[in-house]
């Protein structure tokens, strides 16, 4: 979209100013042997038109944009290239309209000296075509500046959001009761366990606000959360929650956003093992693939579960956010088959 | 009195506590833990507990669908951690329960309450509070069936249909056939209508397994079934099934 054209006080205000620009060459005109009047008449039509080909400097500034990695060289050449030939076409009017004024009673003793005023018109379209060029980068500079705001602001929202739900599982009922339910009956039994879960749950709460608020972490610090939880899960789970991690070295001083792996480590326990009588093992992939960290977190799921679909808003945040970092370079995939549930992340290693 | 307990959750820990607390209270035994709901339908029918401790977040078997199987033969405590629909459900019905962690004391004195209650003879509403402890889920994809200590699970697209027989309804499915304790009104309420339909009062039909309708040497309308078998249909029952039909 135009960033001119498409707003009706955007463009008021620059047709404004460029009536004004008309009148005060007029005003100069004057002094060349024209009257007020026969200047104006000249000069505001014209202005007018020449307003509408200055919108065109968008196209050209947006073939040629003013970027870090453009060559300053090419904006100049395009640049003035451009302004010569809108001038150009715009004389070539101006020639028209003076003809046309020359058959009015009024004007037709003007033709001779507005035609002297030719040169100083070129040079005049040129310079306005310049500035209007000049214009245009800024407005695109503006936006660029308006839209990476627009996205970073997206991207601390859906951080926020995923922080909030980390949190929020740190007091999820189930989780918070579930767990003083279990060092309430370790005391009795072995004060030794209790103590160590009370560590462990200890040491999640403090990971997870530790993490909270950062922007990126080191892959193994998110692992460590993830191992911190299912720690926690085991002693509650017992033997029906088996654990298999697998992470390869040169994977793990990755950077990924915190507690990205959080709501699916919850989801592989609360809606995969917490369903099975037996349990079952959840697996932990993370390699270094081309470039890319791939992660893979696979649990056994209930077939017949009456849930139709496990945890879709946690894995709807996840994907939110890899989509408002990585856009396109990052990508998320889950997969049902034969018992098993399957998410597989991809996202670059930086 | 002397109680004789059974303590059911999925997890160790969870009935080791209960254990625990149950060794400091007179009069009391405990004669099974049960680490899912299937063990505890077989320990109810095989060695008649006075009382079940029920967890209610179970897997594939819920401390609510226990509660359907066994609870006209047991008392039930519900143990919860957390459950908004649960415990609105146990508040609505006044049944007692006991919220993880709790103390020995607070499990003491619902024992107490229970002794009460099995003294006057009082029973649990089962279907309605087993109704109104779960989020509704729209139509339900399997039908539970006891057995005496067993539990049958029927996936209702393999229910070929279902008969009222007085209290019980017979469920027909893959060849054999379920006793269910419930009346056919209410398994029908639960069961998808557009899959369901009551084709006579005493007979509930899967639509897939209709192969066409005849009409006897009676006039009467008869269900003629993949398998070959014949099921009767009424007047409105027949208005029921061709208004299915005809959508």
């Amino acid at each position: 979209m135009h960033p001119i054209l498409s707003r009706v006080d955007r463009l008021a205000v620059y047709l404004g100013v460029w009536l004004s620009a008309g009148v005060l060459a007029a005003g100069l005109f004057t002094r060349f042997g024209l009257s007020w009047t026969e200047a104006l008449a000249l000069l505001l039509p014209l202005v007018l038109l020449y307003a509408f080909v200055s919108l065109s400097a968008w196209y050209v500034s947006r073939a040629s944009p003013l970027t870090t990695t453009s060559s300053v060289l090419r904006v100049l050449v395009s640049s003035f290239l451009a302004s010569m030939f809108a001038s150009g076409l715009w004389l070539g009017v101006a020639n028209v309209w003076i003809a046309a004024l020359k058959t009015t009673a009024t004007f037709a003793p003007a033709a001779d000296r507005y035609r002297q005023q030719l040169p100083f018109l070129l040079a005049m379209g040129v310079l306005l075509y310049l500035l209007s060029l000049a214009v245009h980068y800024v407005l695109i500079a503006f936006e660029t500046v308006r839209q990476a705001e627009r996205r970073q602001l997206e991207l601390e929202i859906l951080t926020r959001d995923a922080e909030l739900r980390a949190l929020r599982a740190q007091i999820d009922p189930h989780f918070l009761y579930n767990s003083l339910n279990s060092i309430s009956a370790l005391t009795g039994s072995d004060a030794a366990g209790a103590r160590r879960m009370c560590l462990l749950l200890g040491e999640f709460l403090r990971n997870t606000l530790d993490v909270s608020g950062r922007q990126r972490i080191p892959i193994v610090d998110e692992l460590a959360l993830a191992e911190r939880f299912l720690s926690i899960e085991q002693v509650r789970f017992g033997s029906r929650l088996r654990i298999e991690r697998r992470v390869d070295e040169d994977a793990s001083a990755c950077l990924v956003p915190p507690l990205l792996l959080q709501p699916l480590v919850e989801n592989a326990v609360t809606h995969g093992i917490a369903h099975l009588l037996e349990g079952g093992l959840i697996r932990l992939d993370v390699s270094r693939q081309n470039g890319h960290l791939a992660i893979v977190i696979e649990n056994p799921c209930d077939a017949d579960a009456t849930a139709a679909r496990p945890g879709g808003l946690g894995l709807d945040n996840v994907r939110k956010r890899l989509d408002a970092m990585f856009g396109r370079e990052a990508r998320m995939d889950t997969h049902v088959a034969a018992g098993r549930f399957r998410v597989e992340l991809e996202l670059p290693c930086v | 009195m002397r109680l004789r307990i059974a303590i059911v959750d999925d997890e160790d820990l969870a009935r080791a506590v209960v254990r625990e607390y149950l060794m400091g209270i007179a009069d009391v035994e405990i004669v099974a833990e049960c680490a899912n709901g299937f063990e505890a339908v077989k320990a109810v029918s095989e060695l008649q507990p006075d009382l079940l401790i029920l967890d209610v977040q179970m897997p594939k078997l819920t401390g609510f669908e226990v509660l359907e199987l066994v609870g006209r033969d047991v008392a039930v405590v519900f143990v919860t951690a957390y459950d908004q629909y649960a415990i609105r459900a146990f508040e609505v019905h006044a049944v007692d329960y006991l919220l993880k962690p709790f103390s020995a004391e607070r499990l003491s004195a619902a024992l107490d309450r229970v002794r009460e209650r099995l003294g006057r003879g009082e029973t649990l509403p089962v279907h309605d509070l087993a109704a109104a402890g779960q989020p509704a889920q729209g139509h339900t994809r399997r039908v539970l069936v006891r057995d005496g200590p067993r539990v049958h699970v029927l996936p209702v697209e393999k229910i070929e249909y279902v008969q009222a027989q007085d209290d019980y309804v017979c469920l027909r499915c893959e060849g054999k056939e379920y006793l269910k304790e419930q009346t056919l009104g209410e398994l029908e309420t639960q069961l998808d209508p557009a899959k369901f339909v009551r084709i006579h009062r005493s007979f509930v039909l899967n639509l897939d397994r209709l192969a066409r309708v005849e009409i006897d040497e009676r006039e009467n309308r008869v269900a003629i079934l993949n398998d070959g078998k014949r099921l009767p249909i009424s007047r409105s029952g027949h208005a029921r099934l061709s208004a299915l039909l005809g959508k």
